[in-house]
């Protein structure tokens, strides 16, 4: 007997260990060929009828035939012209707004009842009302888009600067700061991290209501060639739509990824 | 440094503070709390938890209204939070989004400073605090001890009349917190600093006090004011030295006597006993 230890047998399955690199990468690239081996064989074996569920390659080729034929490109950009200023000026109204409330608590006093009550009024239910004052245009759209995430928006950052340490103002003041020079160098540069990132998840939500404004009452966008697809059976087309929200949601958020980044460069190694 | 007589520089008189519980009913922070600091002199508040004496030193920094009493800094009443009165905190309190120099050279920023004197003035302090080599570096690359030391340069740079530590070097560890109890005896003997300090440490505030202000609690008051004469007037910067002279244990023990009085625990201890 000797008392070297003996190695123990790695297993697959060990709590919260980190694994290496490449075969992260080579199981987040499985479970998608075994996600599309699924749906080929669904079509081929007909588990599914192919007219409701066609395969993935002909779901590109309608993708294809939308961008070439369709114009699709241009639906594509009127959905990310509708998110992109709806989204703005939802930051625009919220960012400070939730600053005030988040520092003052007078401020949160008077505009919060108000804020949460809007919260839980579903932004879908104000479409009828919004058509009327609105009509089918843009309007409509961006004006459901807007409250469809101010109201979060604006409670997440109010939490987000409730949440700045109290040390740093105290700090602040007794090295002579101001109210104004406090909230300007200490509360804002100390939240802001954190209000990135609130924006990068509220703009997921913000596409979540663009499919449904742009399915009612919508002649143009993604989700209007969708609802357009689905009258002539263009199962493909529709899949294709999905196809394109889903990479630019991906793509929105990888965007706002980098620019994190490269604003709070400081944060670097705080892995998050 | 001679033994000369100092002039006054804070007065704390009958400074008393009342809270107010969620249960509607009071109690007595601190009640009638009266002790001078005078030019130059590092003061020390020491007490058991719970004594007030972190109360005491947020009042003086303005950053909690007094009840009752007077506060004056060089003859002027105290009132609000102000650059004279620059406050260390316990927990770090580094700018996560400035680098050291930025840090060190953000109260002069809000005060006015030009930007050259504030460039120059960062650099003096952030040398004496030993950082030169961090100097852009950010705060999240730092250790603790490291932060801290920010702390002290970016406050001592704004030329306060009095520096208030509260805990200073209580989140770190004890290598670290002796290096930076004789760092600070170092920079406060090149900088002529006024110090009033927050402590639990009973060695901490007979290394590093020239007076103790020993509080009781529940009311806090003062029990009693000591001094640290044996040193000579002097500070030593060397732990090992101070701590092997004999006044110094007999100082520890007669403190440690008093803090096992005001132990929640002694009739308990009695009983045993």
């Amino acid at each position: 007997m000797n008392g070297a230890p003996t190695p123990r047998r790695p297993r697959w399955f060990e709590f919260q260990r980190a694994i290496p690199a490449r075969a992260s990468l080579a199981l987040g690239v499985s479970v998608w060929i075994i996600f599309f081996l699924l749906w080929e064989s669904a079509v081929v074996f007909e588990w599914v009828n192919s007219l409701f569920m066609p395969p993935p390659e002909k779901v590109l080729l309608g993708l294809w035939s939308l961008l070439v034929k369709d114009a699709f490109l241009v639906d594509i950009g009127i959905s990310i012209y509708r998110i992109a200023l709806s989204f703005a000026l939802a930051c625009l109204v919220a960012v400070p707004l939730g600053i005030f409330m988040g520092s003052f608590p007078r401020v949160e006093a008077f505009f919060n009842p108000l804020v949460s009550a809007w919260r839980y009024l579903p932004a879908p239910s104000f479409i009828p009302l919004l058509l009327m004052w609105f009509g089918t245009g843009d309007g409509q759209k961006i004006a459901l888009l807007f409250i469809g995430v101010i109201w979060f928006l604006i409670t997440i950052i109010m939490d987000h600067v409730k949440s700045v340490r109290r040390e740093l103002i105290e700090t602040s003041m007794t090295l002579g700061g101001n109210r104004w020079q406090i909230l300007r160098t200490v509360v804002i540069p100390a939240s802001m991290p954190n209000i990135m990132v609130a924006m990068r998840q509220m703009l997921a939500v913000s596409w979540t209501y663009l499919v449904i404004a742009e399915i009612v009452a919508a002649t143009t966008g993604i989700g209007a060639v969708m609802m357009r697809a689905k009258r002539f059976l263009h199962v493909e087309k529709i899949m294709a739509g999905i196809l394109v929200i889903g990479l630019l949601g991906l793509l929105f958020d990888f965007l706002f990824r980098r620019l994190h980044r490269l604003l709070f460069p400081y944060l670097e190694s705080e892995r998050r | 440094m001679s033994a000369a007589p100092r002039e006054t520089k804070l007065s704390v008189h009958g400074l008393s503070k009342d809270f107010r519980l969620g249960s509607g009913e009071t109690i007595q922070a601190v009640a009638d709390i009266s002790f001078d600091v005078r030019d130059n002199e590092l003061c020390a508040l020491l007490g058991p938890s719970g004594c007030g004496k972190s109360t005491v030193l947020r009042m003086v920094a303005g950053l909690e209204e007094p009840g009752a009493g007077s506060l004056m800094l060089d003859g002027k009443a105290i009132a609000g939070p102000g650059r004279e009165r620059g406050m260390v905190f316990q927990s770090y309190t580094s700018f996560d989004w400035l680098t050291v120099q930025e840090n060190v050279e953000y109260g002069m920023r809000l005060n006015g400073v030009p930007r050259a004197e504030r460039r120059d003035r960062a650099r003096h302090f952030i040398d004496l605090v030993s950082l030169g080599a961090f100097r852009h570096a950010f705060p999240i690359e730092l250790s603790g001890g490291m932060k801290q030391r920010v702390a002290i340069a970016r406050t001592l740079a704004n030329e306060p009349a009095i520096l208030l530590m509260d805990e200073p070097f209580g989140a770190l560890d004890a290598e670290t917190r002796w290096t930076m109890q004789e760092l600070l005896i170092d920079i406060l003997e090149s900088t002529d600093t006024t110090v009033l300090m927050v402590t639990h440490d009973i060695e901490e505030a007979i290394f590093l006090a020239d007076r103790i202000v020993f509080m009781t609690r529940h009311p806090g008051r003062i029990r009693k004011i000591l001094t640290t004469d044996f040193k000579g007037g002097r500070r030593v910067a060397d732990k090992e030295a101070v701590v092997g002279l004999p006044e110094y244990g007999a100082l520890e023990r007669h403190i440690m006597h008093m803090m096992r009085e005001e132990s929640p625990s002694r009739e308990h201890h009695a009983a045993e006993g």
